[in-house]
């Protein structure tokens, strides 16, 4: 039988120095025919928030930020958003966003961006998780 | 050699040319060449994976400077 492959990502920040890995692995993913399944919990929930901008890095390589600012500026290195809907337009990337950080910031999904695919509790993103290929918690 | 597409992905970084030949490879018929330029040092590696991955044929791969030229067939 024909196995498709499948990455789960975990990602537990909002700062861009953790969400470009996050989606470049998952874009990356998708355009190679992989499915990805994104579960954005705590601090990385921020980052679905409607019209999201990184702020920064973390505060640890805040010697470097300079650096990152400079590539995106150029355009050498594209944008969070952009590498990621790049890998949405596949349609094998989910989205999920955590229901109970989702309450712990007072947020409804109408806050978060429209490519989140739904709300998801851990054991319903385990179920999606379930024998993926590659899985990582990026925080 | 000839090819029917060519996309232009030099100076940008992972995953920048692998999305930009993914893309033109998309939008291209079944028998074209896309050519792609890039000079990410791990694009050797990843378009040759990619392309194994998606079931499309790393027809040849040059370099020129600091540039590599990819070769990519379009699969039906």
């Amino acid at each position: 039988m024909y196995h498709m492959s499948k990455i789960a990502i975990i990602v537990a920040s909002e700062k861009m120095d953790k969400l470009f890995p996050a989606v470049t692995l998952a874009t990356t993913a998708a355009i190679s025919g992989w499915n990805a399944e994104m579960f954005f919990t705590f601090w990385g929930l921020l980052a679905l928030k409607k019209g999201y901008q990184p702020s920064g890095v973390t505060l640890d390589y805040k010697a470097y930020e300079g650096k990152l600012t400079e590539a995106l500026a150029s355009g050498s290195i594209p944008g969070w958003k952009t590498v990621l809907e790049q890998g949405l337009a596949t349609g094998r990337i989910k989205i999920y966003a955590c229901s109970t950080t989702l309450g712990m910031f007072n947020l409804k999904q109408e806050d978060l961006e429209g490519f989140v695919d739904s709300i998801a509790g851990a054991a319903t993103f385990l179920s999606k998780a379930k024998g993926s290929d590659v899985s990582l918690f990026i925080s | 050699m000839n090819a029917d597409i060519t996309v232009d992905a030099k100076f940008k970084s992972c995953p920048g040319p692998l999305i930009a030949l993914a893309d033109a490879v998309g939008k291209a018929q079944p028998g074209q060449v896309v050519k792609l330029l890039a000079t990410d040092p791990a694009s050797p590696s990843d378009v040759k994976e990619w392309a194994q991955s998606v079931g499309h044929k790393l027809i040849a791969t040059e370099k020129s400077g600091d540039v590599y030229v990819f070769y990519v067939g379009v699969s039906g």
